[in-house]
């Protein structure tokens, strides 16, 4: 077993890796874990916490996406949590998923899913109007 | 299947301990939150596309099966967080892989005294929500009908 004990000293050797996508992916994995603690954390101790779903109403949604403020908090928190959700997934299913044709063509139906759910939901962030949703009309 | 069912009893049986646990925590919670982002995205985003349908889905969220499932993605968040966080440090951090077992249990200790707290803050929630409605003579329980939020509700 590959049990490292407390009087052993770690071995240290550089080793030179070369760029590639899965590398990438393996940073960016990192990356946008750190991001999610500010945005995915955030979203839930702000939505989930402070405010509730069971008092959350479309009135409140309107009045938090009238400010650019918000619109960007929750498009960085959608482009982060479904690209690294996502990733992950890809992740997981490799292990399970032996056929390398197989895995090339399910990466490519998550990538669709990704672009096509971030335009789809980041439309509808950015083209979002608060307007017939005021209280006061 | 044959080969799903071999996964999950070998993920079982497997006697990796701490580690083992974290590993299997990390990717059960990280599948938990993706099935519900990718529910939640497409659903708020009808804000814009179908107001009204958005309009009702956030009434049949109030549901208490609903509320209790929010109540296990908060478990599900915090814990991938926390112990996300720990593989991403331990990466950079080599001289750390001696104390994997006590970094493994120093998450599972955050993330219980930090997810109690909240959970029974959200829980009371829940059970403020189904009181004020029984007060009204109304029921938590009752499913939301689509007929009750008709399309152009929100344009004047």
């Amino acid at each position: 077993m590959a049990v490292i004990s407390e009087n052993q000293e770690i071995t240290r050797r550089s080793v030179k890796i070369h760029g590639n996508f899965e590398r990438a992916a393996f940073a960016f994995m990192r990356v946008s874990g750190i991001a999610l603690l500010l945005f995915a954390v955030g979203h839930m101790m702000i939505q989930h916490v402070i405010n509730s779903s069971t008092n959350l109403t479309i009135q409140f949604v309107a009045e938090q996406w009238n400010t650019w403020g918000w619109k960007a908090f929750d498009f960085l928190l959608l482009i982060f949590a479904v690209s690294h959700g996502i990733n992950g997934f890809r992740n997981i299913l490799e292990d399970y998923v032996h056929s390398k044709t197989a895995v090339k063509w399910i990466s490519i139906i998550l990538l669709v899913f990704v672009i096509a759910t971030i335009l789809w939901a980041g439309y509808a962030i950015w083209q979002f109007d608060s307007t017939p949703f005021s209280s006061s009309v | 299947m044959a080969s799903l069912a071999l996964t999950i009893r070998e993920a079982v049986r497997y006697r990796g301990r701490s580690g083992h646990y974290s590993w299997m925590a990390h990717r059960l919670s990280g599948l938990a939150i993706l099935g519900f982002v990718v529910i939640h995205v497409w659903d708020t985003a009808n804000a814009f596309f179908a107001p009204h349908i958005y309009a009702w889905s956030l009434a049949l969220f109030k549901h208490p099966l609903f509320a209790l499932g929010e109540i296990g993605i908060m478990a599900a968040v915090l814990y991938h967080a926390m112990n996300g966080l720990r593989i991403t440090l331990l990466d950079f951090k080599p001289n750390w892989w001696l104390y994997q077992k006590q970094s493994a249990a120093i998450v599972w200790i955050i993330f219980f005294a930090v997810f109690i707290p909240i959970a029974i803050l959200m829980f009371s929630g829940v059970i403020g929500h189904c009181s004020e409605l029984a007060a009204e003579g109304l029921s938590c329980w009752t499913i939301p009908s689509l007929s009750d939020f008709p399309a152009g509700m929100f344009s004047n």
